[in-house]
């Protein structure tokens, strides 16, 4: 039996897996920014600290924990600006510093494919060692980059601490709510007219499947791209989620979404970049670094995340 | 409706081209598509509408196709006649005569992914962003890849200059070095004269920040007619594959002497097919 840390576990995802580590017989430290939710896995203590504070250092010191699995990325269009980055950016910072100093042995980031950037020079696939471009385009992404590229530099600066970065395409799921699932769960689903680049997804079960084969390895470290089985053009994609789809030249975008205030949300800017350029990363590494093999394909996936499901039914 | 749709739907598919198609190994995940976007079902109703017609236009007498190599291979020729139509005839007919049919993959200018409709096209009829790890990617997938190592400046060439080969690029001997990949080396006669171009205008040209705008021969006869390619007959040759050794980054004047032997040939076939040709059309 291992005590583990698990941030953002008022996310879905962050349950799900808090969930499974439960029944494996584990024992789960809940962190979160935000309150905690209605519907909570009992058995997992949930503690509200952001990751910036002292508070979080309370928590590491009452449960000296074997493993920290930081999947609390703040998204861009929760939180805006300086907050963002103090927990991004400086919160990582001090989770990692924090699992330095109480030897955890394990620590996992979730962090993005977003950060390679959609740019029309993109090669296919992308390595994990390649340039990150987002910064050229999409500034909002910074600290998503910064988050990133501080825990990488953790592998290589604390070897006592094994340490993984996940950086996984989109993530999408029944019990999902990000960005991407907002998108494919909206009534009329706007894209651009005359592009249509290659999506690759991850299901949210594939997901996790993929944080416990790392958490169960023992000698893997690095930074690793993780995808789903095949990918499909996004609009073929969208087409799978059944709602109208709504063709627009690139120039009409903005107008479109001023004018329909509940599909911001599910757009924000640095995304209109991914509907035009494609974004293929290579999870050979991972493959073959964890014997991951996913399950889910990019139709079934998809067709999965249309409908929202409630955690309740979960737990 | 998306591009794709409206392809598959009106672009009618040509028999040959589809058998063709079929016949190619197949290298795509469960969806049936390539991580670069080629989906082999929407490609041939594209080569059916532009590669065919295209090909049956300037009739070419395709020779040497036997020389390709199976698994990975680099198709380097000489590039002529203002628009890549060269590139497009040589696919068509590695795609027909090839024994297997070969699926060649062109890569393309990087600007490419940003023009719309054009990106969707390029990209499912199997062309890619012309950028060195692209094509490193694509070759250790077994691809045919068509690379003309003169770019722009061959194809925007003058008249005055037909047949005679500007300064070709290094990249193509590093990939295929790096890469242990034969270089198959090809000629192309006849597209030089589908649009005779006389000069370059510069001043248009920067304006519309394209490489070069051609002003044919014929612009004061046939106004901007004269910017439709005249029915040349092509004459394709392709090579022997030649192999090359050594280090892939090694000093450019090093890499020079190799591009040059693999420019002297195509210089060599190019003379030897014209001295063959009986008539330019």
């Amino acid at each position: 039996m291992a005590t583990i840390i698990v941030t953002g576990i008022a996310g879905s995802l962050a349950r799900l897996t808090a969930l499974e580590l439960l029944r494996r017989g584990d024992e789960v430290i809940g962190v979160d920014y935000r309150p905690k939710p209605d519907t909570f896995p009992k058995g997992i203590l949930f503690y509200r600290a952001s990751y910036n504070k002292t508070r979080i250092a309370d928590v590491f010191r009452r449960h000296k924990p074997d493993a920290v699995l930081h999947l609390g990325r703040v998204a861009t269009r929760r939180v805006d600006g300086n907050k963002r980055f103090d927990l991004n950016v400086v919160g990582s910072a001090k989770i990692q510093e924090l699992s330095v100093q109480h030897r955890v042995k394990t620590l996992i980031v979730l962090s993005t494919y977003h950060i390679y950037g959609a740019h029309p020079h993109n090669h296919v696939p992308i390595l994990e060692d390649e340039p990150v471009r987002a910064l050229q385009t999409v500034p909002e992404l910074s600290d998503a980059i910064q988050l990133d590229t501080q825990a990488v530099t953790w592998t290589y600066r604390h070897r006592a601490m094994r340490t993984v970065v996940l950086r996984p395409s989109n993530v999408i799921g029944p019990h999902i709510n990000n960005t991407t699932c907002r998108y494919l769960r909206l009534p009329r689903i706007p894209y651009l007219l005359g592009f249509n680049p290659m999506w690759q997804f991850i299901h949210e079960t594939d997901l996790l499947r993929a944080v416990l084969l790392v958490l169960d390895s023992e000698d893997r470290w690095g930074a690793f791209n993780v995808t789903g089985r095949g990918a499909l053009p996004v609009v073929e994609a969208l087409k799978l989620a059944g709602a109208p789809l709504v063709p627009l030249l690139p120039g009409f975008i903005k107008p479109y979404l001023r004018l329909n205030p509940g599909a911001r949300p599910a757009l924000p800017g640095y995304l209109i970049d991914f509907l035009k350029y494609p974004v293929m990363v290579s999870d050979q590494r991972f493959r073959e670094g964890f014997g991951f093999e996913p399950r889910v394909g990019v139709r079934e996936a998809v067709r999965s995340s249309v409908t929202r499901m409630p955690m309740d039914a979960v737990l | 409706m998306s591009f794709d749709d409206y392809v598959t739907r009106y672009f009618p598919v040509d028999a040959e081209v589809s058998s063709a198609f079929d016949r190619l190994p197949d290298k795509l995940n469960e969806h049936g598509y390539d991580p670069w976007g080629f989906q082999p079902n929407i490609a041939k109703h594209l080569y059916s509408a532009i590669g065919r017609p295209l090909y049956n236009y300037f009739r070419p007498t395709v020779t040497g196709l036997q020389n390709l190599p199976p698994g990975r291979c680099l198709l380097i020729g000489n590039h002529s006649g203002q628009l890549p139509l060269d590139g497009m005839v040589v696919a068509v007919a590695c795609l027909l005569h090839g024994e297997p049919p070969r699926m060649v993959r062109a890569m393309a200018e990087r600007y490419f992914p940003r023009v719309p409709f054009l990106n969707e096209m390029f990209a499912r009829g199997g062309v890619v962003v012309g950028d060195p790890i692209n094509c490193r990617n694509l070759l250790e997938a077994g691809n045919a890849i068509l690379v003309f190592p003169e770019g722009a400046r061959g194809c925007g060439k003058p008249i005055q200059q037909r047949y005679q080969l500007t300064r070709f690029g290094r990249g193509f001997m590093r990939l295929a070095l790096q890469t242990d990949t034969p270089v198959v080396p090809f000629s192309v006669i006849g597209a030089e004269e589908s649009i005779p171009s006389v000069a370059n205008f510069k001043p248009l040209a920067q304006m519309l920040g394209a490489p070069y705008v051609p002003i044919p021969l014929h612009l004061p006869l046939l106004g901007p007619l004269s910017y439709l390619p005249l029915p040349t007959k092509f004459y394709l040759d392709f090579g022997a594959p030649m192999t090359f050794s050594g280090l892939y980054d090694d000093e450019d004047e090093l890499i020079d002497e190799k591009v040059a032997v693999v420019r002297d040939r195509i210089q060599a076939m190019i003379d030897e097919g014209l001295t063959r040709r009986p008539s330019i059309f």
